[in-house]
């Protein structure tokens, strides 16, 4: 028989076992690791003496002697397909950042290394060296790089904030920005909205308090505008002509068109149903939290590495969804996620009942709202409800209330935006579940509640609210919105195409790729996560404008 | 001779020896004969104060002035200035940290950490590392405050690591009377006694009841 080629991934105790076994067996073994050294994991002291899972030295010395075997260290498998039978896998090696053939071994390297961390090795009793003379197996150095920094790694684009915000502190504002554009075509508007996950992992927070790592953002993104600066533009050094659809100019679309034409597409199109491109930044997000004209900025930004926007074309009204495939290369569906959940109570389908992203789409766009005065009735407790709760203040109404049926504490909604609907006089009601909506002349006139208290807490820890037997009231109301959630509104596509819908109607999609199960469609933001924050939605645009890129060139 | 070699060890070696002031006067910026002197003067400089600083002294005495040597008049008023500045803080010991003689022991240790290895390795490369389109070897550049931060972690680090080492120099101890006499947090002490014992500085002694002595070994360092 020929010899076979045998790929073993990972070189703990079980990888070289079997990496010994089919040594043994007369093929040509490679083991790929992580790590820079065999071995894996340390063996636990408690188990030294067991079964196969701890392994011993005889191993080692055959493994390091046994010429059919060929370690790769620091490797991580890209990618594995299969062919004929065979396979072809694709392994990154880290470069170990010491060059074996130009070391000589003169160890100054350890005695002068200046950084010191966490011996993961003895369990952190002493400091290592980033440099270190790991793998006594072969007398190579390595040198320990850092993997991304908590905030970095928190961020779903991962932004280089470490990088960026040590910018601002030397003062290079220009250099902090392109960093920042590198990943994120929306730091004005980001910076303003973010509920920053990041400052919530901070590693400052146990010496003082977080970096403010959003608003940074925000004030090196404005120091921009504020000062007149033009934009520096990456202008591409290839270019590919392949057509490419996007369906949705908001945060996502955006994001992957801005991408797309920075890797050089010129037939970029980006199709958005709304008179105005932006999304939710601009029809989801009040207006006091993100003025249209900064928007309009970080759109102009885009448009301008030559992206064509064509606002109020919606898709299966004023064009099929079959013409837009048809004519394109590669199409990304990032419609987000617009309609509403019903409140689930009787009679919701009233006249004065609304959803409350509604509300807020027909108030960003400058549009009449049918009612514009009296009470208000919200019906959430996340950061949409507190948006929509704060916005019929704004256009009339005497008095604004949240109903949500747990406590202040079990609040989905970021502290910081509940403080600010209180102060601006949103009326709280806690423990507080609508039952039915009271109906007159076939108009909402109130809400029909019941009072609840918290009972055991359900699989998720969160205690469950039980009603209070006897506890019914009317609450007035000359409006009701529901802002529980919203799904996406996938009735663009046919179903002859056979897509796969998650719970929140969203597309599915390979997470990695964001490719949906038809070939050549792409979905990326909410339209494939469900509602999430808006800077998920960006970083699923990259993702999903790299994978675009990967398709057309693989092609 | 150009300020760029003006090493931070020398500057040290002036405070332990009595001077009560240092001020290095270099050229313009943009004005070296040999393109860089200066910034790396300034540099050099920096990192120094930064750690005379942490050992005690009052950062006032070392100062980085700039002149042209066509400047007579104003060479006499910078002299004059930095004089004034010094006769109001008094002489070495009063208007520090810390007073004599514990200041001049902290600053003996501060030169030995200036004249290693590992400070000027770092700072000499920072020119480099900051400068966009340079950066290391594998073009990664850093940004100013990434470097300081390195440098400041440094001069925490050497300051007690070459302060343990003298202090086993002059007898072997254990870890918990060197924490005591050291004033470093005994956990830490452990750990640069063992990261100085990995790199071959220091070496065990014996065991004395439960703990383990540590005794000097070699200026040097070694092979680990």
């Amino acid at each position: 028989m020929a010899e076979q080629k045998v790929l073993i991934l990972s070189a703990g105790a079980a990888g070289i076992q079997a990496a010994l076994a089919e040594a043994a067996a007369g093929n040509k073994v490679y083991v790929a690791e992580h790590f820079p050294s065999f071995g894996g994991e340390r063996i636990p002291q408690d188990k030294i003496i067991t079964d196969g899972d701890a392994f011993t030295s005889p191993d080692l010395a055959a493994f390091k002697s046994n010429e059919d075997i060929e370690f790769l260290r620091n490797a991580d498998v890209q990618s594995l397909v299969s062919e004929n039978g065979q396979f072809k896998a694709k392994i990154h090696c880290r470069t170990p950042r010491v060059d074996p053939e130009k070391c000589d071994d003169c160890g100054k390297c350890i005695t002068v290394c200046p950084i010191h961390m966490y011996d993961d090795y003895n369990e952190g009793l002493e400091w290592r060296t980033a440099v270190d003379f790991f793998d006594s197996g072969t007398g190579y150095y390595n040198v320990f790089k850092e993997d991304m920094p908590v905030c970095q790694r928190t961020c779903p684009i991962n932004l280089p904030i470490r990088t960026y915000v040590g910018y601002i502190a030397d003062g290079k504002y220009a250099e902090s920005l392109a960093a920042i554009r590198e990943k994120l075509p929306f730091p004005l508007s980001i910076g303003r909205i973010c509920p920053h996950p990041c400052e919530e992992e901070c590693n400052r927070q146990y010496k003082d308090e977080p970096i403010s790592i959003c608003f940074l953002k925000r004030f090196v993104a404005d120091y921009e505008i504020n000062n007149n600066i033009e934009p520096r533009l990456h202008l591409p050094e290839e270019n590919y002509t392949e057509k490419i659809a996007i369906i949705g100019a908001g945060p996502s679309g955006l994001t992957c068109a801005y991408h797309l034409a920075r890797f050089g597409y010129q037939n970029i199109t980006v199709y958005e149903a709304l008179p105005e491109p932006g999304g939710m930044f601009r029809v989801g997000i009040p207006e006091y939290r993100l003025p249209a004209h900064i928007l309009a900025k970080e759109i102009e930004f885009i448009t301008k590495h030559g992206v064509e926007i064509k606002c109020g074309v919606r898709i299966g009204q004023d064009i099929s969804f079959d013409e837009i495939k048809e004519n394109h290369d590669a199409v990304l569906i990032a419609i987000g996620a617009h309609k509403g959940t019903s409140i689930r109570v009787k009679n919701e389908d009233a006249e004065g009942v609304f959803a409350g992203i509604d509300l807020l789409r027909e108030v960003n766009l400058g549009r009449e709202f049918p009612i514009s005065k009296g009470k208000a009735i919200v019906v959430g407790g996340g950061n949409v409800a507190m948006d929509v709760a704060r916005v019929p203040l704004r256009i009339g109404f005497e008095e604004s209330n949240i109903l949500y049926r747990r406590t202040r504490k079990e609040m989905p909604a970021s502290p910081w935006e509940v403080e600010a609907a209180e102060d601006e006089g949103v009326k709280f009601h806690f423990l507080t579940a609508p039952q039915e909506v009271v109906v007159k002349d076939g108009k909402a006139v109130g809400m029909k509640c019941l009072k609840m208290e918290l009972g055991e807490p359900d699989e998720r820890g969160r205690r469950k609210p039980v009603p209070i037997e006897g506890s019914e009231f009317v609450m007035d109301a000359d409006a009701i919105f529901g802002a529980i959630g919203q799904v996406t509104d996938n009735t663009i596509v046919d179903e002859k195409y056979g897509f796969k819908f998650g719970r929140k109607l969203n597309f599915e999609v390979n997470p990695e790729t964001f490719e949906t199960n038809v070939e050549g469609v792409f979905a990326s933001g909410d339209a494939a996560t469900g509602p999430n924050i808006a800077v998920r939605a960006c970083a699923g645009g990259k993702t999903a404008a790299e994978s675009i890129h990967k398709y057309l060139r693989g092609k | 001779m150009c300020t760029g070699r003006v090493d931070p060890a020398l500057v040290a070696d002036a405070f332990v020896n009595g001077a009560d002031g240092v001020l290095v006067i270099g050229c313009y910026f943009g004005d070296c004969h040999y393109i860089s002197g200066n910034y790396m003067a300034k540099h050099k400089l920096d990192m120094a104060s930064e750690m005379l600083a942490y050992a005690g002294l009052n950062p006032v005495r070392l100062q980085f002035r700039n002149l042209s040597s066509a400047e007579g008049a104003r060479f006499a008023q910078h002299n004059t200035e930095f004089v004034g500045q010094i006769k109001e803080i008094g002489p070495l010991g009063t208007g520090d940290k810390i007073g004599m003689p514990k200041l001049k022991e902290q600053l003996e240790i501060a030169h030995k950490a200036l004249a290693g290895p590992k400070l000027r390795w770092v700072v000499g490369k920072k020119p480099v590392f900051i400068e966009e389109g340079k950066g290391n070897k594998y073009g990664e550049v850093f940004t100013q405050h990434e470097i300081g931060r390195t440098l400041s972690g440094i001069i925490v680090d050497e300051m007690a690591t070459q302060s343990i080492m003298a202090a086993l120099e002059k007898k072997p101890a254990a870890i918990k009377d060197l924490a005591k006499e050291l004033e470093i947090p005994a956990p830490d002490a452990l750990k640069y006694v063992l990261a100085l014992k990995r790199r071959g500085f220091v070496e065990l002694d014996g065991v004395e009841g439960t703990s383990p002595i540590y005794k000097f070994k070699s200026a040097e360092g070694g092979r680990c």
